[in-house]
Parts: C-alpha cells; structure tokens; sequence
C-alpha cells in the first residue's frame, strides 16, 4: 500500500469534520506537509489541520464508519452497520433502582460483537434487524471487544441491503468440531446426561445444568449457566454457545444470551448409538486437546513405576515413599492399587491411569490377596511385573475422559480391556484392498 | 504441551534402509531417522522373532546386541548399562523366540559418508504368536497409509507441504515426505506394495509356504551375486579385514559395475545371507562365510 492510499481515511475523516467546507487536495497537502515535512503525529495533525479550518476537532472521532473486525475495544465514538444476532432484555438495579437494559451479539460479514445497551433503546429492535449505529463506543471484556450503546448514541433502522448477508449468523458446528475460543456456534446433539449443580461465581451463587451433549461426530461437557428445563435425552440445537476449555478439552458453554430448541428424536441417533461413536486415534486426541468418553485402541507399550500395589498417605492421598509422604512425613501409608502405563496407537501415545478396581480385574484378584503376595514375596514389586506380564504389548480398548497438560495426554480409564481382533479376517480384507 | 513420541509401526526393511537423520529446531528437541516413506522415526514399536542375542561387553558393563526379524528384514537392537531393564532382559532370553520390542531409532556413522541405523532398546519382553501377527497387520496398515501419501506427493509437479495437509494429511508427516523425496528421490511403490501382501499372506494359513516362492528370483540375479561375492573378495584382499568389508562399499561398487538400483542389490545381499554365503559378523559389514 503507497503512503497516498495509507492517508486516503484519514483525508476522508478531515474533510467530514470539516463539513467538506476545505476540498481533499488541499488537505491532502496540509497533510502530507504536517507529517513529512514537520514529523507531526498523525492524531496531532488532524486535530490542527480541522482546528485551522475552525471545524471541531471532536467531530474526527465519530466520524469513523468501521466494521466489527476492526473493532479494538478502545473506541470512543463508533459508527456501525450491523445486524442484530441476538437481543435480551435484562433487569439491574442501580443505586437501588431497576432498570432494563438490552444486550446481545451484533453481526456484520466481517465478524460479530457482543453489545449492551444502556438505557432501554428508544425504538423496537428486534432479532435479525439491520440497525446503523452512531456515537457507540467500545470497551474489552474478558479480552474480547465489546459495544456499548450510551444516552449519547442514536439507533434506527437500516435496509436490509446495508449490510451484505454474511455466513449464517450463527456457525452450525459439529461437536468434534470445537475449540477453544469459539463463540456463537450452533450445535445440535442429544444430551447424554444433565446435572444441576450449585456454584459460587463473582456474582454470588449461580444454577449451572452440566453434562454430555453428543452428536454424531463426538461428545462434549456442556454448561447452561441458565435452566432452560434440560432433561436426559433431550435433543437440542443450541445457538449462540461458545467454547470454553478445561484441562485441555474443550467445553460448550451457554447462557441466557443463546437460544435452547427442543427438536425431534429423531434428529440425532439414539443414546446408545452414540455411546461407541468417540473411537479416537490418539492424534486425533491431541490436535483436540481432549476428549469427554473417549474410546481408544491402542498397544500398552510400558507399565510406568508407581504401578501395582502402592502406599497411600492417608492426610494427602499422595503415593507415599518408603513410609515417607513428600509433604507429611513418616506416615502409615494406606494399601491401593492403580496402572500408570503407556497406550500407543501407532500415530500418537498417552499416559492411562486405571483405579484399584479397573486392577483388580486385571491381576484377577483383590487387593487382599495382593498384599498377601507382596509379603510372600517380601516385595510389592511383584505386583507390578504381574500387571506387565498380562498388558504390555496387548492390544486395549480403553475408555475415559482425556485431557491435556504440559507433560502430555492423559486418560483416566472408566473401562479398560483386552481387544480381541480377528487378525485373519482383518488380514484378508486389507489384501484384497491392495491387490486391487 | 509436550507429547511422547509415537512408537512407529514398521517394517525392519523401510527402517533400515534410511540413510538420512533430522534434528528439531528448537532446543532439547528430539531427533529422527527419516525412511524413504517419509515417516520421522524417533521411536518403534515392533513384535518379531528373537533369533541372536551376544553380549560384546563385560558382564559387569554389559552391552547386549540382538536380532529381530520380521517378514522383511532384521532389527539390530542394542542394550548397554544405560538400558539395565532391556539388557537384563536379554541375558535372560532364549533365541528364537517372540519378542515385543520398543526402542529408540538411533544412528552411527562407520565412515564419513555412510549412516546406519538401529535401535537402542527401552522394552523388551517375551510375546506370543497372536501378538505378533496383530503386529503385522497394524504395520501392514501403517505402511499402506505412508505408500498411499508419498504416491500423491510423487504425483505433485514439486512436492508441497501445504498442499500436502490440503488433501489431509498431517504436517509432521507431509514434511517427512518431502524431505524423503528430496534425499531418497522418489521410492519404489511397487516392491513396498508387494511387502505389504507378503507380509499379509505370512500370517494368513491358506498362504503357508507360497511367500518364499513368490520371491522366485529372475535369471539376472545370480549373476549380482556372483559379482557381490566377487566385490567382496577383492576388497577383503585390498586390506586386513577381519570384521568383513562396509556394506554401503560393496553396494556401490556393484551397483556401478552391474548398472543396478539398490533393491536389486539388497534382494541379491539377502539371497546371499539366506543361502548362508555371507553374514553380518558386526553391523553393517558383509564377509564371506568361508
């Protein structure tokens, strides 16, 4: 881009300031002469340039025209042609006082906003209007830009051809699909499980609804921070959600900005068709971050120490050593058994935790007996060969939540087992594929 | 986050033929042996037949060497005083027998120009037969996945990473195949498809006793191996060489002398080996068996 079309805007806001009283040449000069000549800044230029003309230097700031990507959060005056994506009312008390104000997301073809209007708008706005906004501003929130509509700002209705139609408002997403940072997204699954739940939040305690939401593409944790009477196999689309991530899995979070439909059964398969769908390769898992009841084939290619019989300190529940709990000391430590092993599917490897029950079935035998064969042996060491002995290089099906830190993935294993494969028949198919 | 690496599946046959070694760029990354396919290997995972164990160290610094081989080829896998678990193992192993082995791809470089590679073991433990074809199959698989995208990058004008993940597939493996193409140039698809349904019909009964036979050799073959036999020969005689002469040497000089590619070669080396003609007294040297 040349210098000229750089200066072109900001040539274009002089010359409004000024009521087009001054012609763009010579602004253009007086410009150029300001910055290049005598180094002025930019900001510094305008204002003199408008000031020399007796304009109002006040009026350079509403006079810019932007669309939402351009939207920095630090907006003092913002003129805006938007659509609205979504609007609520909402009752807060002022200095004791209710008051409703307005909010929801703005959209234009470049992105879309959040916005919140401060005095109840003095004309009818509704979902799905065209809307010209003057004399807004914008603030961030969370990091993220928000527009606010003050006493100062004026709203009225626009032609639907003022703003270009943009890729439908809300993005229809599959729940694979998601990540991190995603907002308005339009999901439809079935929900797996619903919980209500307590929380204590900045604003006091709050009703959250969370459970599985699962489509046929994958499963998710989901929180509705508002009751939209949510039930257990219910199929939803929710629209307006967004994406949220704990411990490396990404999470759809909704609120009372985001419209709940109730759809028909038959728009998502059935509870049980779901339940198998999340067979993930491990890559997959790590390019996700993730996953809710995740089903993973995979060789265990390495049982890791901290297997077997271990001690527990009973204040901490840390795996204690040598009759030493890192934190507390000498402790009577308190008998578990757990797997820390290795599954490695051939395209990615995670570390699985089993519990002392998923062991038990394992080794067989219950933690009674393992103890007793430590003390036969007079090492509890041998419990951890035994495991080797039966899984490493076995190929499992493992289920579980998986999630992400800076030491890798890890899945906490609801079910681990044996795989038996048909290697024959699977070795005749793949012949026949490649003699092709 | 860091990940572990990925245990490859692969046959002995892709990974030893790979000559060319890449580091990360960023620190304390690790490094990797890139086959001829394009996989960057910093770890295998691979289930075969124990069929040597020596110890060339001290029994108080002991430094294990063994064998492994699948249908392809032979794993040469290392265990010193740095991999007690591996090396006790091994001392304690009677050939043949199945193994499942996981190890570290490592390099050396017997002279200036050559780089071997084998594997320093990290696992090492007695498998069943049953193991051991599932191993197979998912190689098998594995293979085909690496043959199917190094066809569509021999396809490309100039091979592009981007367009590589474009069509799907995933980066690590789109800059292996470039650099494999690059160093390689381009692989021969039609014996790695034929490894492929060998490998299948060796663990398919109705195949029993017909995968050697599909390896007839044609009427130009004896005729490499006398000139390998030959090489061989003159070379032992150029110089002391008591531990045979560099594998690479000998493939250049026959390769040159019969106008031949390297499969053809190493189809022709290994006739020899199974004909008990030559062996490998250490790692990547021939020597006539007198």
């Amino acid at each position: 881009m040349n210098e000229k079309d750089e200066l072109a805007p900001h040539i274009e806001d002089i010359t409004r300031a000024l009521n087009e009283k001054v012609s763009k040449e010579q602004i253009e000069e007086e410009l150029h002469n300001y910055i290049d000549v005598y180094g002025v800044p930019l900001g510094t230029a305008k204002r003199a340039i408008v000031k020399k003309h007796e304009g109002d230097p006040q009026k350079l700031f509403n006079s810019t025209e932007k669309k939402i990507e351009g939207i920095t959060g630090d907006e003092r005056s913002l003129n805006l042609k938007a659509r609205i994506v979504s609007i609520n009312d909402k009752e807060i008390e002022v200095e004791n006082e209710a008051k409703t104000i307005q909010y929801g997301i703005l959209g234009d073809e470049t992105g879309t906003v959040p916005f919140t209007a401060w005095e109840k708008l003095p004309i009818d706005i509704e979902k799905g209007d065209t809307v010209g906004l003057q004399n807004a501003y914008a603030n961030t929130w969370n990091d993220e830009p928000q527009v606010n509509i003050g006493t100062k700002s004026t709203v009225k209705h626009l032609d639907e051809d003022d703003v270009p139609k943009f890729e439908s408002e809300v993005q229809p997403c599959e729940l694979k699909d998601i990540r991190e940072g995603m907002r308005n997204l339009s999901i439809t699954g079935r929900l797996l499980s619903v919980e209500k739940k307590t929380v204590n939040t900045k604003n006091g305690e709050k009703d959250l609804y969370s459970g599985v939401i699962a489509d046929e593409t994958g499963k998710a944790q989901f929180s509705a921070w508002h009751d939209f009477g949510l039930d257990t196999d219910d199929v939803i689309r929710v629209e307006g959600g967004y994406v949220r991530s704990w411990r490396g899995v990404p999470q759809l979070s909704f609120d009372d900005k985001a419209d709940v439909e109730f759809l028909d059964d038959d728009v998502v398969p059935k509870a049980e068709d779901l339940k198998e769908i999340n067979i993930l390769s491990i890559s997959e898992l790590a390019k996700r971050g993730g996953a809710v009841d995740a089903v993973i084939d995979a060789v265990m290619i390495d049982i890791k120490s901290g297997s077997g019989l271990i001690f527990r300190c009973p204040e901490c529940s840390r795996v204690i050593q040598k009759g030493a709990c890192r934190v507390h000391g000498k402790v009577d430590g308190e008998p578990d058994l757990r797997i820390k092993g290795i599954l490695d599917d051939g395209t990615g490897a995670l570390t699985v935790i089993a519990n002392r029950e998923l062991t038990e079935e394992v080794l067989g035998y219950d933690m009674e007996k393992a103890m007793d064969i430590a003390r036969d042996n007079m090492n509890q060491d041998v419990i951890k060969d035994e495991i080797e002995e039966k899984l490493i290089a076995q190929p499992m099906k493992t289920t579980g939540n998986v999630t992400s830190d800076d030491y890798g993935l890890m899945l906490i294993a609801n079910d681990l087992s044996t795989k038996t494969v048909d290697v024959e028949e699977e070795a005749r198919k793949l012949l026949d594929e490649v003699r092709v | 986050m860091i990940n572990r690496e990925v245990a490859w599946r692969m046959f002995a046959e892709e990974f030893n033929r790979s000559t060319l070694e890449t580091g990360g760029t960023e620190e304390r990354s690790p490094s990797y042996v890139v086959t001829p396919l394009g996989a960057k290997v910093n770890r295998v995972y691979i289930v075969g037949v124990l069929t040597e164990t020596e110890n060339i160290g001290t029994p108080a610094e002991p430094m294990w060497r063994a064998r492994v081989t699948d249908p392809t080829g032979t794993y040469f896998v290392s265990a010193g005083q740095y991999q007690p678990r591996v090396a006790t193992a091994l001392a304690n192993l009677e050939p043949p027998t199945f193994v499942a082995v996981v190890g570290k791809a490592n390099t050396y470089r017997p002279d200036e120009e050559t780089i071997l590679v084998n594997l320093r073991g990290e696992l090492i433990k007695e498998v069943s037969e049953e193991q051991r074809d599932y191993w197979i199959l998912e190689s098998a698989k594995s293979l085909k996945r690496r043959l199917e995208a190094v066809s569509e990058a021999a396809n490309m004008e100039e091979v592009s990473i981007d367009e590589m993940i474009d069509i799907g597939y995933d980066g690590d493996l789109a800059d292996g195949i470039k650099k494999a193409m690059d160093h390689y140039g381009s692989p021969s698809f039609e014996k790695y498809w034929r490894m492929i349904e060998d490998s299948l019909r060796y663990i398919l009964p109705e195949y029993e006793g017909t995968v050697e036979e599909s390896e007839d050799k044609g009427e130009g073959d004896e005729e490499i191996e006398d000139e390998i036999l030959r090489v061989i020969e003159e070379l032992e005689d150029m110089a002391e060489h008591e531990n045979g002469v560099e594998y690479e040497k000998v493939m250049n000089k026959v390769m040159d002398s019969e106008n031949i590619g390297q499969d053809k070669f190493e189809e022709a080396v290994n006739s020899l080996r199974s004909s008990g003609k030559v062996y490998e007294p250490v790692l990547g040297n021939l020597k006539i068996i007198a």
